[in-house]
């Protein structure tokens, strides 16, 4: 706070914020407006290696986009997408008349009547529309799959690293527990370590002969002849990439989490005790709404930074199993596809829409999750 | 409860507060009928805490420890394949991939060096550049400050792995390629947008009347800042300084495009991860590299703990 007004406020708000501003203008919004102009250019490997040849290329216009997209504005696609729409409709009503049912209501009516109606009827939809069939029209598309498949990474791993940071926090904070800052210690171990090391390690686990074949075979659980080949199954190197990153992931929830629960304060709970609260029903009403202010923002940034994960499943399967050049792989995210595309394919214009549309993406979903959140108005205020 | 039914249906008020009184006498009932369960239970409920704590333990330490091993083991063989040599150290422990890695062939000390300054240096930056853009953020109330927020968050959302290649040309344009300058310069500006909201958000926690106070006896802005301000936000400017230092010690990708291997100033991940590349180079060697980069982590984890938790939570507790 200061007592400084106008030009005088502006002159200190500006020699603060400069260099903040500088740094990311070089290494953020350069950078961006550069991919964003390539995404309209014919650049690739033969007019751009590393150098800046800005005459070597041609502006294309949208083509790019267009291949980006090509197989989802078919006329086939676009039916597929109408259905793929109508059998989200029964859920998203669901989603409306639970909120404005529960809205204003002090004693909170149950909402679980419309859900479960809503997802019956979803699953009329999709029977009745051939859900499955309009679903494998929309995975011609490459692009379409990588984002499907990173969305559905994040489903997978946000409630996990919740779940195990949660129930870790949760007993850490137990006042009966003892040693608790060599528990802590050890649990925060996998943040601690780099994280091209430790992919690593764990790719030397599910290896053929890796580790843990090597102790299933060990307790005879698995015969030496055949063992599992964990990276080339699509789904169990899905399994994989989630494991792993939730044991990257877990020990910062971990922290937020014990951060928060030490903050709230004991009396909340003796008044509810005295109220004959179980530990269940004060587990909902006070411990998680108390947390939601410290553990959303993190949701947030976190779901982010998995969606774009790369090191992990780069190091781990290099987005394997493959199963032709040029198409996305098994295990394949955004991010390892389009690393894929941009570095070895050397398609640097396609790879310019790519990264303006992902952004785009991730812009919309970053703004609503802020406005369903609420998570400034805390921080702001 | 459930055991006291009231017997008389309350048809107007003054008989529901008669049903009432029995049912709060059953209430202290259970509770006390709970209490000595709860008593009892209470082992049983520890038991499967330290159960899960343990399971968890195993789960978090075990990868380290398997690099551990094959780092002490005397060949510096990866495989094992059979499961006492995955547990315990059976053929000895050896410490030459130790000597090896530090006093062998490759210049060990000068990529530690390396790191050292550009993580050192992404530390200081970041503190510099987060605090100061944070205080005025939470300081001063001016137009496009929440536009300002916003963007940081906007920025996160590019996909950075993607515009490598434009960092790439920036950099060499202003001769920072190939120069750890360069990576400090993009370390600090990735970390920027994690930490301006952290510290943004410890700085709203402060009360605004300590300054207020401090100016009215004479103290301008900056000195409002530095010593009043700084000091009680030392959590979070700490956790700032050990966020800079980690993204700086143990960051591969950008490291990799900007001071590529092979060259005397690469950092120490894009030397060892060239050796990793390098079939004839024993695991061993690799194992105690990653051992040599993780454990300065780990004790700085250990020493930071006190701050990860009271840096990292209280801006966002004040919801």
């Amino acid at each position: 706070m200061t007592t400084a007004r106008g030009w005088r406020k502006w002159t200190i708000i500006i020699v603060l914020l400069l260099p903040t501003l500088t740094g990311i203008t070089l290494v953020n919004l350069i950078p961006m407006g550069y991919n964003i102009n390539l995404s309209f250019t014919n650049a690739d490997n033969r007019q751009h290696n590393g150098r800046d040849d800005a005459h070597a290329y041609e502006y294309i216009g949208l083509t790019n986009y267009q291949t980006l997209i090509a197989e989802l504005v078919t006329n086939e696609a676009l039916i597929a997408f109408v259905k793929m729409i109508l059998v989200l409709l029964p859920l998203i009503g669901a989603y409306w008349m639970a909120r404005r049912m529960v809205r204003g209501k002090f004693i909170k009516p149950d909402t679980r009547p419309i859900w479960l109606g809503g997802l019956a009827l979803a699953a009329i939809l999709w029977l009745i529309l051939n859900g499955w069939a309009a679903f494998n029209v929309l995975t011609q598309n490459d692009f379409f799959v990588v984002v499907l498949r990173s969305v559905l990474y994040v489903i997978f791993c946000m409630p996990l690293f919740l779940l195990v940071g949660g129930v870790l926090a949760l007993i850490l904070n137990n006042p009966h527990i003892r040693f608790k800052s060599i528990w802590r210690t050890l649990l925060i171990i996998p943040w601690a370590v780099p994280t091209y090391i430790t992919a690593l390690i764990w790719q030397f686990f599910f290896r053929d002969v890796g580790t843990i074949n090597t102790i299933l075979q060990a307790l005879n659980l698995q015969s030496p002849n055949s063992p599992i080949r964990w990276l080339n199954d699509p789904i169990l190197a899905f399994g994989a990439i989630v494991l792993v990153n939730v044991w990257m992931s877990y020990p910062f929830f971990m922290t937020i989490i014990l951060g928060a629960l030490q903050s709230i304060p004991a009396d909340m709970y003796e008044a509810a005790e005295v109220d004959g609260a179980t530990w269940w029903v004060s587990l909902r009403k006070i411990t998680i709404p108390m947390l939601r202010p410290a553990v959303l923002p993190a949701i947030v940034l976190s779901s982010i930074s998995t969606f774009q994960m790369f090191n992990t499943v780069f190091l781990m399967t290099q987005g394997g199993p493959i199963y032709s050049a040029g198409k996305p792989g098994g295990t394949d995210l955004v991010m390892t596809f389009a690393f894929k595309q941009a570095f070895r394919l050397g398609n640097y214009g396609y790879i310019g829409a790519f990264a303006l549309v992902i952004f785009l993406i991730l812009l919309v979903a970053t703004l609503l999750s802020l406005r369903v959140t609420n998570v400034t108005q805390g921080a702001y205020e | 409860m459930t055991t006291m039914q009231p017997t008389v249906t309350p048809a107007n008020a003054s008989s529901s507060v008669v049903a009432a009184i029995p049912s709060v006498q059953g209430r202290s009932e259970v509770k006390t009928i709970d209490h000595s369960m709860r008593r009892r239970n209470r082992r049983l409920v520890l038991a499967l805490f330290y159960a899960v704590l343990v399971v968890a333990v195993i789960f978090a330490i075990y990868p380290v420890y398997f690099a551990f091993l094959v780092s002490v083991r005397p060949n510096g063989q990866l495989l094992s394949l059979d499961l006492v040599d995955a547990l315990l150290p059976k053929t000895g422990i050896s410490l030459d991939s130790y000597k090896q890695m530090m006093f062998g062939r490759q210049p060990f000390f000068r990529w530690l060096g390396n790191s050292l300054l550009v993580a050192g240096t992404t530390s200081a930056a970041s503190v510099l550049l987060a605090t100061s853009a944070a205080f005025s953020i939470s300081r001063f109330k001016f137009r496009g400050r929440n536009g300002l927020l916003i963007l940081f968050l906007a920025i996160q959302a590019f996909p950075g792995v993607l515009a490598l290649s434009a960092i790439q040309i920036l950099l060499t344009k202003l001769h920072l390629y190939g120069n750890p300058l360069g990576l400090v310069l993009a370390y600090s500006a990735g970390s920027l947008v994690f930490s301006t909201w952290n510290l943004k958000g410890y700085f709203d926690t402060i009360p605004v009347e300590i300054e207020e106070s401090a100016l009215i006896d004479g103290c301008n802005t900056f000195q409002s800042f530095f010593r009043i301000l700084l000091p009680l936000a030392m959590p979070a400017v700490a956790i700032t300084a050990f966020f800079g230092f980690l993204a700086g010690w143990s960051e591969y990708a950008l490291a990799q495009a900007i001071v590529p291997a092979p060259t005397p100033i690469q950092t120490l991940p894009v030397a060892l991860f060239a050796l990793a590349n390098d079939r004839s180079v024993p695991w061993g060697l690799f194992a105690a590299g990653s051992m040599l980069v993780a454990i300065p982590t780990m004790l700085a984890f250990l020493y930071m703990q006190r701050y990860l938790q009271s840096g990292l939570t209280s801006g966002g507790v004040k919801g």
